[in-house]
């Protein structure tokens, strides 16, 4: 079987994806591609029988040093183990950091991938955009965002937006404006909703369903209606942008005017006591938030931890005494309990509500850290080694796959690439990467990731 | 965007034998918690607090103690020469609680 979309398409027997992209797109149970556009794009296909799990990523911007985290080496030299010591967990064998105390008593659920790396410059946007496109750039032909590719393939459920960024776009963080969280060539309908706003604020409100000022309900009803009736006008003269175009100013204003998302987003519903649960941070709330999201049919929450590394405590350890003065001490008091206090609570939270076998959570970030400490004991750029992790839905926790060197400046077992996370993640959500194919530039069929699932973090 | 940190936390503790105990944080920032304990007027010990709620005082030498909750409140990533915190700092969120050896 095989989809373009949501639409389950019957091939012959044995009829591979390679053999299906020589076969053309003729005939595709009647329907060309760009009619299946068309039809997604109108809503006339059926999105609610998607069979995909969600996927919550927490992107840590500006990267952990994967030495002082999730892949120590306390048996090396002071300059390279650094300052923090390793507590056991509750799976024999796998240690992490001491300052992750509680993700410790769930290693159990946790898949670590301890052989991330790729061979592009070391900067923060060449991370971004491997883990969350799972494509090398390309700046004439923008790869979409992980969330991007599921909003066109599977449409939204409900009023919500398929995809969600909180609590907003990664900003300046040193080489340039293409992080990859932007839809690239599906079009603006496929854009993330961007969240743009800090929902740990006590007078947090999300921009975009706030009516602008002088625009009552009725007028936003009565912009609808236009809509709809100009809706045929646009169609006969339809080109993939104006669908684009129609089905995001739609998207607008559904959300402006429906209850449920202006729920979705409400954060006061939930209990004080669980809010001080996830931390009273923008973190916390963000992950709280991702969870209510997931919860009304948001297939993908991509929350940034951070939209910068510049004059902030961040993960981006330099300790360069300017404005990347990130050091231990960030790590310790911060950065550290901060993420272990909300990952372990939405994975709690997650699995109390009977949502974790639904949602795939993903801990992700751009690079590694250098296994030595800088003359001012920090540490720099690494691409060469980084751990990231992943929990629920089919993954297999209690397991580490792939390992460094004694050092932690390269792969020794296992060597894993971002595309081969990315695959991973499709896969997790219930994607079949064989059968499954994007309209890529051009309208042709094209593959979401060329790479493998990390087929051990399923067995 | 501005990292925010909402409300005042704060908690309860109280001593059981040897055993200081402390409540739930309300108004959590899920920054580093600690136990600080404190001889005639010393720090004597700064104890990891978010992981578990009690904590077994062991100190053997004579004196005044005291112990409180404390939490790291970030209000900037900013540090002197020597790597400490110029805005940031750890405050008080408990009542405190004292015995006598």
């Amino acid at each position: 079987m095989l989809r373009i979309g949501d639409i389950r398409v019957p091939v012959c027997h044995g009829m591979t994806r390679r053999s299906f992209l020589e076969a053309g797109t003729a005939g595709l149970a009647g329907l060309s591609l760009p009619a299946v556009l068309s039809l997604e794009a109108a809503g006339a296909v059926d999105a609610a029988k998607a069979e995909i799990r969600n996927c919550i990523t927490i992107f840590l911007v500006g990267s952990p040093g994967h030495l002082d985290t999730w892949d120590m080496k306390p048996e090396a030299p002071a300059e390279i183990r650094g300052k923090f010591k390793p507590i056991d967990t509750n799976v024999s064998g796998i240690q992490i950091c001491e300052h992750f105390p509680l993700m410790a008593r769930m290693m159990d659920k946790v898949a670590l991938i301890r052989s991330l790396h790729h061979k592009t410059g070391a900067t923060h946007e060449n991370g971004q955009r491997w883990m969350m496109t799972g494509h090398d750039f390309n700046p004439d032909s923008v790869k979409p965002h992980c969330g991007s590719v599921v909003s066109r393939l599977f449409g939204s459920r409900g009023t919500l937006p398929a995809s969600v960024v909180l609590p907003g776009k990664i900003g300046n963080t040193g080489a340039g404006p293409f992080h990859g969280q932007t839809a690239g060539y599906l079009g603006s309908a496929h854009e993330p909703f961007f969240l743009g706003s800090d929902p740990a604020r006590s007078d947090f409100k999300v921009a975009d369903l706030s009516p602008p000022a002088g625009q009552t309900e009725f007028r936003l009803n009565a912009r609808r209606d236009l809509l709809r009736q100009v809706d045929e006008v646009q169609r006969r003269a339809e080109t993939n942008s104006s669908l684009g175009r129609d089905t995001a100013y739609a998207r607008a204003l559904n959300l402006l005017t429906s209850s449920e998302a202006k729920q979705a987003f409400d954060l006061a519903t939930e209990s004080d006591k669980l809010r001080d649960r996830y931390g009273r941070n923008t973190l916390g709330q963000s992950c709280l938030m991702a969870r209510r999201l997931v919860e009304r049919g948001c297939r993908h929450v991509t929350i940034n931890h951070f939209d910068t590394v510049f004059n902030l405590s961040c993960w981006d350890m330099h300790a360069d005494g300017g404005g990347l003065n990130n050091t231990y001490a960030d790590y310790e008091q911060l950065l550290c309990p901060q993420f272990d206090w909300a990952f372990t609570a939405l994975i709690e939270d997650l699995s109390t509500r009977g949502l974790l076998d639904n949602t795939v959570v993903c801990v992700l970030s751009e690079m590694g850290r250098t296994p030595g400490l800088n003359p001012r004991g920090g540490r720099d750029h690494h691409p060469g080694a980084w751990t990231n992790f992943m929990v629920g839905g089919p993954i297999r926790g209690g397991q580490v796959i792939g390992s460094t060197d004694k050092t932690g400046a390269r792969p020794q077992n296992n060597p894993i690439e971002p595309p081969q996370i990315l695959a991973s993640i499709y896969h997790a959500m219930g994607i079949d990467l064989e059968t499954t194919m994007m309209p890529g530039p051009g309208n042709r069929p094209i593959r979401l990731v060329e790479a493998e699932p990390i087929h051990q973090l399923f067995s | 965007m501005d990292q925010r940190f909402e409300g005042q936390p704060k908690a309860e503790i109280r001593l059981e034998g040897r055993r200081l105990i402390r409540g739930e944080v309300t108004n959590d920032w899920g920054s580093q918690l600690i136990w600080e304990i404190r001889r005639n007027g010393e720090v004597t010990a700064s104890i990891p607090a978010r992981a578990i709620d009690s904590h077994e005082t062991t100190d053997a030498a004579a004196g005044q103690y005291e112990a409180v909750l404390k939490m790291f409140q970030y209000e900037g990533y900013e540090k002197d020469k020597d790597g400490k915190y110029t805005k940031s700092k750890f405050i008080e969120i408990s009542n405190k609680v004292n015995w006598t050896i």
